[in-house]
């Protein structure tokens, strides 16, 4: 059987077993990998994988499981599996599978990697940072090409077809200078094709220039309240607290802050951002969302106004509310009137944080961490990076006091972000 | 599924090589407010192997268990480090220490295993019990499941073993309306076993459920620490993450070798001489551990590790590669977390030994501090700057208990923080229901008494 007629012989299979509705996915895939560990080429991978996944909805029960064979006998026992598991479960009127939709067949990326020209690239990243930044370690570096091929059926017709081939580089490093050494820092971007030296990537460039800046530290001068400007390294961190509060887990519960909030201002006017999934703008999105829709790009904030939650076929029905129409991600925030070294000058007392190492937020908001690989201001003036800091503050309350957007962006392949200024944090 | 015989395929070895067969079984019983959102059942498995020669590793991994495709596996991750060789042969003539250990261990249940339905029944019977004393409650999210890994090697070194290394979960997350706001605790319970030996009946939990309940309303009244510098006593089930993140991971050797402080302060003393510091293999005052590992990954036998001794920095655990560069000898750190994963140092149950205070001097000995007592996630530094999240702890005004605080973080420089350390409590609690990112993810252990020391504590 090839790939379409094993989904097809599953989805026939789950049938037959009873399953009034029916999912059925099968993705295989291949990585090529190449590492550096402490600053050598040290390791060269490739992985093939199969998953594939089977949910069944019978009697308004819900089941599903996943395996990584495609053989007929580890398929037929994993639908005696899940059918016993959705027996064995409770009945919920709100399980449902995606909607008839037109077969459709998507595709984007290189078929295959030219692993010479991986190699290549990652070395001559190796060896632009240990000229440029001697004082650097890479502590590791990831370079990976991951293509994959999906079928996803469901008994109303869903069939659909994914191609996908997608460049991934990801360092960590840090700087050491006899016995002082900076805190670690990395960063991460994906791409359909490098068609640039890699230290040009999104921040990679400027986040190794400020590692070694970081030899040398020191502390605040005193607990304050001021404003921290965000990076776009950083911004995820925030912005994730939102999109996971209006998504189905925080949303059913009845956690999520924003839960009665749809078309009301959730933040200062200056924000709006988008979920774009198959914006050309975006890399790294995807064609498919998990429950078997086509995916289509959305507004999440607009002028501060939430326009949509992130529900689910199962949260949508359950809570009554529209489903939404992708899985979240693919953030583009759009930008504002003046770049980031413009809104430092406007910063009388903070920071610029540009990674956060903190809990997760409590549900209420409130969030605390450490600000690592980030600097003082006073006065408009980046004055020196510190250590041994901490930010306190709540998310809901920080996003309602946006000091300012700035006009340059930063693309990662998998969102586009703006540095973000935010009043009013307790800095300790 | 343990793969019988992997010595079999030794003749298509041409280098040192790792084979390894795997197989990570995953099961989930989700219930929210009382309604079945995941029942969910996931097996994946594999062969890999890896080939080190001349300084470069090469690595190759496949789902189908077949001769042929395990027979390729070697081949093409025999190939993979043939083509680093040819880019770079300027660690030509390395060679990793030899290690060879034999051992097989099955820690899974002896007992008749239960079905999906038995495991649904049961958590809707624990949801069932707090739905109907505590109606007040705004939400009540509660998880049963289990992951097996199950793992087949054999190595060019002639190491032959086979683990089956099941761990059991039962976690609840439970929510309280105040202000408008939610505020939310959890608590998990299991470790190492299948289910059916950690998880027994529903009335087991009622009388935690009871005190989950009252930690949470206590929290929903909680006041915002004081942030800043403050006397705080970890207790005893927040220790294992401070040995975890704060010196734990800074003295794996790789992270040594990628330039973590600690690799300035060996034999130097970096902690109160109260502090003594071990990363267990398998077994802890006669006890299996959380996370038993008898033969890592690399087929090395596992060893306990005494990072620091009486407040010295004693020792770094290693992979087989790391004590080749170290001149030591590998201390079986090396672990992968599934089939397609190459091993990395990783720990195993990091643990504080305990000391000799208890608990109630310890508090009367502060006059302005904290008490914290759950914790959240955590993460390291390459500087040991470390922080983790606190879920739930208490002021301490004049040595006694006062009120509850509000989540927060803490932080501080670990071996700065281990230096004022000046109580230790005697008591011992194993936390194993963590699982540690670096990666990959793999289950860990992590252990201690309660401590006190100086932190900088997030707040208003």
């Amino acid at each position: 059987m090839n790939q379409k007629e094993t989904v097809s012989y599953c989805l026939d299979a789950l049938k037959k077993a009873g399953a009034e509705k029916a999912v059925c996915s099968l993705t295989n895939s291949e990585k090529k990998e190449l590492n550096v560990e402490f600053g050598e080429m040290s390791l060269f991978r490739t992985t093939f994988d199969t998953s594939m996944g089977m949910s069944v909805i019978v009697d308004q029960k819900k089941g599903a499981t996943s395996i990584n064979k495609t053989d007929k006998d580890s398929i037929d026992t994993a639908v005696k599996l899940v059918m016993d598991m959705a027996r064995g479960s409770q009945p919920d009127d709100a399980y449902d599978i995606a909607e008839n939709q037109s077969p459709q067949t998507f595709s984007k990326g290189d078929e295959s990697a030219n692993q010479d020209k991986m190699y290549q690239s990652l070395e001559e990243f190796v060896d632009y940072v240990k000229s440029t930044y001697p004082q650097i370690q890479i502590e590791a570096a990831t370079m990976d090409f991951n293509h994959s091929k999906s079928f996803f059926q469901n008994t109303n017709g869903v069939d659909f077809e994914v191609r996908e081939g997608m460049y991934g580089f990801s360092p960590m490093f840090l700087s050491k200078d006899g016995k002082n050494t900076s805190s670690f820092n990395y960063t991460g971007v994906s791409a359909l094709e490098i068609d640039k030296p890699l230290h040009k990537y999104g921040t990679i460039d400027s986040l190794l220039k400020q590692s070694v800046e970081q030899l040398q530290t020191q502390n605040i001068p005193e607990k304050f309240v001021g404003q921290i400007l965000v990076t776009p390294d950083c911004l995820g961190d925030f912005l994730g607290f939102i999109t996971g509060d209006i998504s189905d887990g925080k949303m059913i519960t009845g956690n999520s802050i924003y839960k009665n909030k749809l078309n009301k201002q959730i933040t200062h006017p200056k924000l709006t951002f988008h979920s774009h999934p198959v914006s050309n703008e975006i890399a790294d999105g995807y064609f498919v969302t998990s429950d078997g829709y086509i995916a289509e790009n959305s507004t999440i904030v607009k002028n501060g106004i939430l326009k949509t939650h992130l529900l689910g076929i199962y949260g949508a029905n359950k809570l009554e509310k529209n489903r939404a129409v992708n899985d979240g991600g693919a953030t583009i925030v759009e930008a504002g009137d003046n770049p980031h070294s413009d809104i430092i000058k406007n910063i009388e007392k903070g920071l610029l944080l540009a990674r956060f190492s903190g809990g997760n937020p409590s549900s209420n908001g409130d969030i605390s961490g450490v600000a690592k690989n980030s600097y003082y201001i006073e006065n408009g003036e980046i004055k020196y990076p510190i250590s041994e800091t901490m930010i306190s503050g709540n998310i809901q309350e920080m996003f309602n006091n946006i000091g300012e957007i700035s006009s340059d962006r930063i693309d990662f392949g998998y969102c586009i972000f703006p540095w973000i200024s935010f009043k009013g944090v307790t800095i300790s | 599924m343990k793969h019988e015989s992997l010595n079999k395929y030794k003749d298509s070895f041409t280098h040192y090589t790792e084979l390894r067969v795997q197989e990570n079984r995953n099961n989930r019983v989700q219930l929210t407010n009382g309604d079945v959102t995941g029942n969910v059942a996931t097996t994946e498995s594999g062969v890999s192997a890896r080939v080190f020669k001349d300084g470069n590793w090469g690595f190759s991994s496949n789902p189908n268990i077949t001769d042929d495709s395990i027979v390729s596996v070697v081949k093409a991750s025999t190939e993979n480090v043939q083509f680093m060789n040819t880019k770079d042969s300027s660690r030509c003539g390395y060679f990793l220490p030899e290690t060879k250990a034999n051992y097989d261990i099955d820690l899974g249940t002896k007992k008749d295993r239960q079905n999906q339905k038995y495991w649904v029944d049961f958590i809707r019977e624990v949801d069932a019990y707090i739905e109907n004393k505590f109606p007040e409650l705004l939400s009540r999210n509660l998880v049963l499941g289990g992951l097996d890994m199950e793992k087949s090697l054999y190595t060019s070194d002639g190491s032959e073993s086979y683990s089956m290394t099941p761990r059991a979960l039962f976690a609840m997350a439970l929510s309280i309306e105040k202000d408008g706001a939610p505020v939310s605790i959890m608590n998990p319970w299991g470790g190492l076993g299948h289910l059916e030996d950690k998880i027994f009946q529903p009335s087991d939990y009622f009388s935690d459920i009871d005190a989950l309940v009252e930690k949470l309303k206590q929290k929903a009244d909680g006041v915002h620490a004081n942030a800043g510098m403050k006397d705080v006593i970890l207790d005893a089930d927040l220790a294992g993450i401070l040995a975890h993140e704060a010196i734990g991971h800074t003295t794996e050797a790789d992270l040594v070798l990628g330039g973590s402080v600690a690799g300035d302060f060996l034999n130097q003393e970096v902690a109160s001489p109260l502090i003594t510091l071990i990363d267990y293999a398998n077994t802890y005052d006669g006890e299996t551990c959380p996370v038993p590992v008898y033969v890592d990954d690399e087929g090395t036998k596992s060893e306990d590790v005494t990072i620091i001794k009486d407040g010295v920095l004693k020792r770094f655990m290693h992979n087989k590669d790391s004590a080749r560069h170290f001149e030591t000898e590998p201390t079986g750190n090396a672990r992968a977390f599934e089939f397609s994963d190459e091993p990395l140092i990783r720990m195993r149950n990091t643990a504080f030994v305990p000391g000799t205070s208890s608990l109630d001097d310890m508090i009367a000995s502060i006059d302005d501090g904290y008490y914290l007592v759950k914790t959240g996630n955590g993460q390291a530094d390459s500087t040991s700057e470390f922080m983790f999240a606190i879920t739930m702890g208490y002021e301490i005004k004049n040595g006694k208990i006062g009120r509850a605080i509000k989540d927060t973080t803490i932080s501080g420089i670990a071996f700065d923080v281990l230096k004022t350390v000046d109580m230790i409590s005697s008591d011992m609690s194993w936390s194993s229901a963590g699982m540690c990112g670096k990666k990959q993810l793999i289950p860990v252990g992590m252990g201690g008494p309660a401590i006190k020391c100086k932190v900088n504590i997030g707040g208003r």
